[in-house]
């Protein structure tokens, strides 16, 4: 809307000019010269941070877009108010509505007209794969929110770092203790999308590692957002008897909804539902009392000591009246990991900043943390917890932890290549 | 083995009688009032949301589900009759297209105000200790609820039978669905019956919403989920048919859930489209529809033509000025330095070609495509898959996407335009949906990750001679042209000759007789035209040129997903063409405009810009149904010294007024 008149557009779109080997790019380079702002905006004083906050304020994921706002909303705040930085973010929303047309035409607007060199958000896959692309073409900073394997695996690049722990970490924590207390004999109902595939090759990877006698008893897919799960439960009951637990690939309105039907049922007292994400908060204060009994994969509980956490969680309840959960802390180390790229690095250049970011060890809420070199992925430990029976909602009980460096797969593994 | 053959009968049964009374509602709605309700499932959800109000938010807790089970659905009664009365009344008379478009501004208002009312996450209904658990009957445990949802879903059918069959109301709601005017010439005012229609069929989607919510959530989402499947039972089972209602949500139900599910889940999505294209191709009115003819005659499109308000030449001027604005747009861009309104321009400008292709065969035939996002989804795919695996030139595959999306569109069209009005719409959105569903299974398509352009190469040219659009750059001035600004230019260069083609296609003896379809397609018969091959051949025409858009989309984004193939951009493209004016080709460039420059504006001053959008579409459908290039025309009478070039730009010249009167 025109906002503000910044160069950065345009200085981007004669830096390539110029390296085309044009003379006249000269010409172009003065449409800009005469502009304040970009003067003052050059390497050496480095002021302000220009951030777009991208995510699904509208559509199926709304609920997750907004708890990451507000993870992400405190780590600037903090960042303005503290001392340690040379430079102050500042920073606008952007609705994506989970999809990636609209997600990547705000994406142009945050960086053309806002001039954002660093972007972060995104809750779906697909969407947040179109934002992978996206940074690489526009040379811009990106950490998203989504847990596919892809995004810091095949379809990697250098200008994306991921805070929020993938797949193939949680999958690790899941097989194990899978393996250690139910069995080797895995019923799979997943979700027919990207994410539903991950989880079975994520965790089938893994259990065929374990164990030799590892066998897939069976599967259900049901179409992404199905919102009727009654046949599959049917037929997860027919095959009770033969497996040893049955792993859910879904997440979000599926997983609450699949679990509702299947408490109905008395599923969860037939066979142990083993889900990658009911430890959510929005999942089970969807699914409520249907959620108690089930066991999930856990990537951050807000009791969780460990580095700042707990300065962490405090802050956010002052903010927010409400404890923090996955997403929030995905929003708010994100922020913080990034932010201090830049400081390290003493430049807003994304492409600079990329290059010290991998691999730069810092402070995290899981204590000592960095996104690897080699694809971008934080090391977060991940947990194995089951959900019991809380005051409002059920509460996680931690069954068993998995450090960073056992979760994380080798980078040989990961099919990135940076 | 048996006991699971027999939960798998239950659960399809359970899910068919939701559908039943969903579908119910819509169908009578249909059949009496000839109105297409969008809206329906967000009435649904709406009726969830007031029993959670009733339950959680009183304080109460489960003891109140049966009384909200009464109460909820009552109240969304209410609401459907004054929906009916101040939104939908004014409409009658026109076509069922309007209904659609008021309906889908409907459905925005009604999902945005649950959202602002009652947030973003979903709710578990809380139910009374006798309806949960579950009973054990022959070695079976079957969920109470599920048993609940039967019986009541059974009762409710069972009432609203007996008010059809058995009393005078259901009688004189039966003759309307048959034959309106008949029942006008008996005497009886069937116009005050509507509302009464309206609201019990509000209140029956209220009700299935809240023994839906008891089963799965009450989430916002929960609308989207269920209108699909619903109008696909509407249709199989014949719109306007109670029966039919009953017997297609059963059908649907059962296939879904004992059948497709469980023993082939592969084709599920796939199936429920199939079959309603065959029954729609064997039996053109549904299972049990009724075969009396189409009231479409007296019930025209309005055609957004100003009609001679301008002389031809000021227009054919107005025209080039407005091209000559937009050939400007990136180098104003460029010298105020933002180029978002170049990336901006650019996505207008591809969904504008979108909305004419879709105009073509729309405003000049009548036929209301509801699934024109294939072809989108087509030329987006073709594109993309092109450049990967087949060539690396940007012309080719664009020209590789035109072809594709013109031979599917003569398949389509070969098998859908048999078949009329609502049909037809219905029809196409089956093919779309199938197409949809299709890019999540197929391996090439990437699934619902989708493809990306970055890493590949690709130049604008052909036969190896051309470049890449970041290496070239033109200098104007101070301003350099490059990559994105160059991309603009192409799909503005594309618009405009798409649009001379099309407009020079219209005037050919061709166009006459597509013309002479839309007025009358009588006629046109009369006087020995194949009025189904000319309709195939715009049919063809259409997609061709909405292949084109799908295949500038996928550039446009370097990116494309399944969602560029998802039945709200076939909805939201409708919503364009109406937004500028039909039947003019450069309304819906307009309507391309208004539509993203609102939501560009909205977004920025409210969360919440889906209300703002939806209301103005309801006002506009009631106040302004040709569009915004009717606008002049309006404001002619009030303008002092006649109308001058201030009007509405880029009016090109179109015979005289030729729209069919009500």
């Amino acid at each position: 809307m025109g906002r503000d008149d910044k160069c950065h557009g345009s200085r981007r779109q004669v830096l390539r000019a110029v390296t085309a080997g044009s003379v006249a790019g000269l010409t172009g380079l003065a449409g800009c010269v005469g502009d304040p702002e970009e003067a003052a905006n050059g390497d050496e004083a480095l002021d302000t941070i220009e951030l777009a906050v991208l995510e699904p304020f509208t559509g199926p994921f709304a609920d997750l877009g907004e708890e990451r706002t507000q993870g992400t909303e405190l780590a600037i705040e903090e960042v303005n108010e503290s001392d340690e930085f040379d430079f102050e973010i500042e920073y606008e929303t952007y609705d994506t509505q989970s999809d990636p047309e609209d997600a990547l035409s705000e994406a142009s607007e945050a960086v053309q007209s806002q001039g954002a060199q660093f972007l972060t958000g995104c809750i779906s896959s697909d969407v947040a794969l179109s934002m992978n692309d996206f940074a690489l073409d526009n040379e811009v900073l990106y950490t998203p929110g989504a847990a596919d394997v892809a995004i810091t695996g095949e379809r990697c690049n250098e200008y994306v770092f991921r805070f929020e722990t993938s797949t193939a970490q949680i999958a690790e924590a899941m097989a194990q203790w899978t393996y250690e207390e139910q069995g080797d004999q895995i019923f799979y109902h997943l979700a027919d999308y990207a994410y539903g595939e991950s989880v079975r090759n994520e965790f089938e990877s893994r259990m065929e590692e374990l164990s030799d006698d590892y066998e897939a008893v069976g599967e259900t897919r049901a179409e992404f957002g199905a919102g009727d799960f009654e046949a599959y439960i049917t037929q997860i009951e027919g095959a009770a008897d033969e497996a040893d637990a049955v792993v859910i690939g879904s997440t979000g309105e599926d997983l609450t909804t699949f679990l509702s039907q299947a408490a109905d049922r008395g599923l969860p007292d037939e066979i142990p539902i083993v889900t990658t994400t009911a430890s959510f908060t929005p999942v089970r204060a969807g699914a409520g009392d249907a959620a108690t009994g089930v066991f999930s994969g856990v990537r951050y509980y807000p009791d969780l000591e460990m580095g700042d956490n707990q300065e962490f969680v405090e802050a956010y309840e002052a903010e927010y009246d409400e404890p923090p959960d996955n997403f929030s802390r995905v929003g708010y180390d994100s922020i913080r990991m990034m932010v201090r790229g830049i400081q390290e690095a003493g430049s807003d250049d994304p492409t600079e900043v990329a290059d010290v970011l991998g691999g730069l060890e810092q402070e995290t809420i899981f204590g000592p943390n960095e996104f690897r070199e080699c694809d971008g992925q934080a090391v977060n430990p991940v947990w194995m917890g089951e959900l019991v029976e809380g005051d409002d909602l059920p509460d996680v009980e931690i069954l068993m932890e998995l450090d960073g460096e056992e979760a994380i797969p080798a980078c040989e593994e990961t099919g990135c290549e940076r | 083995m048996l006991g699971t053959a027999i939960q798998q009968l239950l659960d399809g049964i359970t899910l068919g009688l939701v559908y039943v009374l969903l579908a119910a509602g819509l169908s009578v709605i249909f059949g009496v009032m000839n109105v297409i309700n969008f809206a329906h499932g967000e009435l649904a959800v709406l009726g969830a949301y007031l029993a959670v109000a009733l339950t959680i938010q009183t304080g109460i807790g489960s003891t109140a589900f049966v009384a909200a089970l009464v109460i909820a659905p009552f109240l969304v009664g209410i609401i459907g009759v004054a929906l009916e009365r101040y939104t939908v009344q004014p409409l009658y008379g026109r076509n069922p297209l309007y209904h659609i478009l008021l309906t889908f501004g409907l459905v925005l208002v009604i999902n945005d105000l649950v959202y602002l009312i009652w947030g973003t996450g979903s709710f578990r209904l809380p139910r009374p200790g006798v309806l949960t658990g579950t009973i054990g009957a022959f070695g079976l445990g079957i969920s109470s609820y599920n048993v609940f949802m039967i019986v009541s879903g059974t009762l409710m059918a069972f009432a609203v039978w007996a008010l059809l069959e058995y009393t005078k109301y259901g009688l004189i709601i039966r003759a309307g669905s048959q034959d309106r005017q008949m029942v006008r010439n008996l005497g009886i005012e069937i116009d005050r019956y509507y509302s009464l229609v309206f609201g019990v069929g509000a209140g029956l989607a209220a009700f299935a919403g809240i023994i839906l919510a008891g089963n799965r959530q009450a989430n916002p989402e929960l609308g989207m989920s269920i209108i699909i499947p619903a109008f696909v039972i509407v249709v199989l089972g014949g719109l306007g048919s109670f029966k039919g209602a009953v017997v297609g949500g059963l059908l649907v139900g059962i296939l879904q859930e004992s059948i497709l599910r469980p023993w082939v889940p592969w084709l599920e999505g796939m199936v429920i489209f199939v079959l309603m294209i065959a029954i729609l191709l064997i039996r053109p009115h549904g299972l049990f529809g009724t075969e009396l003819a189409e009231e479409g005659g007296s019930e025209r499109l309005l055609a957004g033509r100003a009609g001679g308000l301008l002389e031809r030449e000021t227009r054919l001027k107005l025209g080039l000025v407005m091209i000559g604005v937009l050939a400007l747009v990136p180098i104003v861009a460029g010298l105020l330095g933002n180029q978002f309104w170049v990336t901006f321009g650019s996505r207008v400008l591809v969904w504008a070609l979108f909305a004419l292709s879709l105009d073509f065969v729309m405003g000049y035939t009548g036929l209301v495509s509801l699934g024109h996002a294939l072809f989108l989804g087509l030329g987006a795919y073709a594109v993309v898959l092109g450049l990967i695996h087949v060539t690396s030139s940007v012309f080719v595959a664009l020209a590789l996407a035109i072809a594709l999306s013109a031979a599917i569109a003569w398949i389509v069209g070969f098998l859908s335009i048999r078949v009329a009005g609502v049909y037809f719409a219905m029809i196409t959105l089956a093919f779309a949906e199938l197409y949809y569903n299709l890019l999540y299974r197929l391996e090439i398509t990437g699934g619902s990750e989708g493809l990306g352009l970055i890493g590949h190469d690709y130049y604008y040219g052909i036969a190896g001679v051309g470049a890449s659009l970041d290496d070239v750059a033109f200098f104007v001035g101070p301003v350099v042209l490059t990559g994105h600004s160059l991309f603009y230019y192409v799909v503005l260069g594309a618009l405009v000759a798409s649009y001379f083609v099309t407009r020079r296609m219209l005037q050919s003896p061709f166009g006459s007789v597509l013309k002479s379809i839309r007025e009358n397609e009588e006629r046109a018969t009369f006087l020995g035209y194949n009025t189904i091959v000319y309709k195939r051949r715009a049919f063809v025409v259409s997609g061709a040129f909405a292949g084109l858009a799908g295949g500038l989309f996928a550039l446009n984004n370097a990116f494309v997903s399944p969602s560029a193939a998802e039945w709200l951009k076939s909805g939201e493209v409708i919503v364009m063409v109406i937004l500028g004016g039909m039947g003019t080709l450069y309304g819906p460039i307009i309507g391309a405009g208004a539509f993203f420059g609102l939501e560009q504006l909205l977004t920025h001053y409210t969360g919440r810009w889906r209300l703002v959008l939806g209301t103005i579409f309801v006002l506009f459908v009631i106040f302004l149904p040709r569009g915004l290039v009717s606008v002049p025309t309006m404001l002619a009478p009030y303008l002092p010294g006649g109308p001058g070039p201030a009007a509405d730009p880029g009016q090109l010249p179109e015979e005289a007024k030729t729209e069919g009167d009500d």
